[in-house]
């Protein structure tokens, strides 16, 4: 899948904007949003938020976790752990791209939290391909990928169900071979 | 909560009252369903209930949007909402027609041992993979089969069949508890799926349950 897809996905979470018009509730077919009050906080889909960010109607409220500091903690905890940690969102590298490149002006310790999510993110990348290594080499049929999140998951999908197709298919293929030639042996 | 296409804020009578309840999860399907019909080697039983319902109403904002004024900051949000809906709609269709395409053959014969109710395929669906499959045939007789030898110019269905891969690994969610899955492969080893938990497993283990929706492919 497309990685924008994945962060097609993603933007429909909801963030917290402070608008700077009035207007009553809107209907949408994914759901109803508003009553916007300026001044007021309210919760929309980012695409939304996005959006009116980029007319200039709307300051985006950070994510609650996206905090350096707490971001930081969460680094830590990775690097320690032997298993991937729950991240605060399924979307989290989406969401921290999407709302980090249209709202930097509202985000304070905008490079940090940049910083603390790459590194995040390089962290569980290499975890990830060092245990997909170690699974394929178990010769794994199963294996469970909880707390893993989107992109994450889309980024091995390309090479890991095709790596373990590949190894069913020599697999059959040489059993197939042997049962074969233990027939014909006989 | 309240959220159909109705841009006026009126809801007019019940009936709509009860649309606006259904208009949300209708949406939420249609994304799980592309998301499965992506990831899922083999063409799933068709959705058209979701499709048709969401085209309703995507017709039924349109609607009300042309009694909008032109800057009335509704419309562009109405406008990008419809488009990301459609998005997903032409997306999920798309997905199908590929699949359609590459295992003309294939669908088609298994098609035919379903009843109508348990069909995979809706109506304008099956046409196009019949008429795709006359086309193909007629393409490889007039350019090539014609031109051989007697005994070589048959269509021959069975070589030219293309099945999809039923054993290649998937990646999923599971949305319900279902314990005792068996693991292909393996020595009867099973494995228990928790509400919530991400898994990659052979599609095969799991077909079922995506077209039961006890579980989503990711």
């Amino acid at each position: 899948m497309d990685p924008c897809e994945i962060e097609f996905l993603s933007e429909k979470e909801l963030v917290s904007i402070i608008p700077n018009f009035s207007f009553d509730m809107i209907h949408l077919i994914s759901g109803s949003v508003g009553p916007f009050r300026a001044g007021l906080p309210v919760k929309v889909p980012i695409w939304l938020a996005v959006n009116l960010k980029q007319q200039q109607k709307c300051r985006i409220i950070n994510q609650d976790w996206m905090d350096a500091d707490s971001l930081n903690e969460a680094k830590e905890e990775e690097k320690l752990s032997k298993l991937f940690t729950k991240m605060p969102s399924n979307h989290y590298m989406e969401e921290a791209q999407l709302l980090l490149n249209v709202a930097s002006d509202d985000i304070s310790d905008a490079d940090r939290i940049k910083t603390a999510i790459k590194d995040i993110w390089d962290i569980r990348m290499s975890k990830l391909r060092t245990s997909i290594d170690a699974f394929l080499k178990s010769e794994g049929l199963h294996a469970k990928l909880d707390h893993l999140t989107a992109m994450e998951i889309n980024s091995v999908r390309p090479l890991l169900p095709h790596a373990l197709d590949q190894m069913l298919r020599i697999q059959t293929g040489g059993r197939a071979t042997q049962s074969h030639y233990s027939g014909t042996s006989q | 909560m309240e959220n159909n296409g109705d841009v006026q804020m009126t809801a007019e009578n019940d009936d709509q009252e009860e649309e606006e309840v259904t208009a949300q999860s209708v949406l939420l399907a249609i994304e799980e369903a592309w998301l499965n019909e992506k990831f899922a080697p083999e063409i799933l039983p068709h959705r058209s209930d979701l499709v048709d319902c969401m085209l309703q109403q995507i017709m039924h904002m349109e609607e009300n949007m042309k009694r909008l004024d032109k800057e009335d900051l509704r419309l562009m949000i109405h406008r990008m909402e419809l488009d990301r809906i459609k998005y997903v709609i032409t997306n999920y269709l798309r997905a199908r027609l590929e699949k359609i395409e590459k295992y003309t053959i294939h669908i088609l014969s298994q098609e035919a041992t379903r009843s109508s109710e348990e069909c995979y395929l809706t109506v304008a669906e099956l046409q196009f993979a019949k008429e795709f499959l006359t086309n193909i045939e007629m393409l490889f007789k007039t350019i090539a089969l014609q031109h051989m030898p007697g005994n070589f110019q048959t269509f021959e269905v069975d070589t030219l069949t293309v099945k999809p891969n039923l054993q290649t690994y998937v990646f999923l969610r599971a949305n319900d508890r279902i314990n005792g899955i068996i693991v292909p492969g393996s020595m009867d080893e099973e494995i228990d799926l928790e509400p919530g938990s991400q898994h990659i497993i052979q599609y095969s283990a799991v077909a079922d349950l995506v077209k039961s929706g006890a579980v989503k492919l990711i």
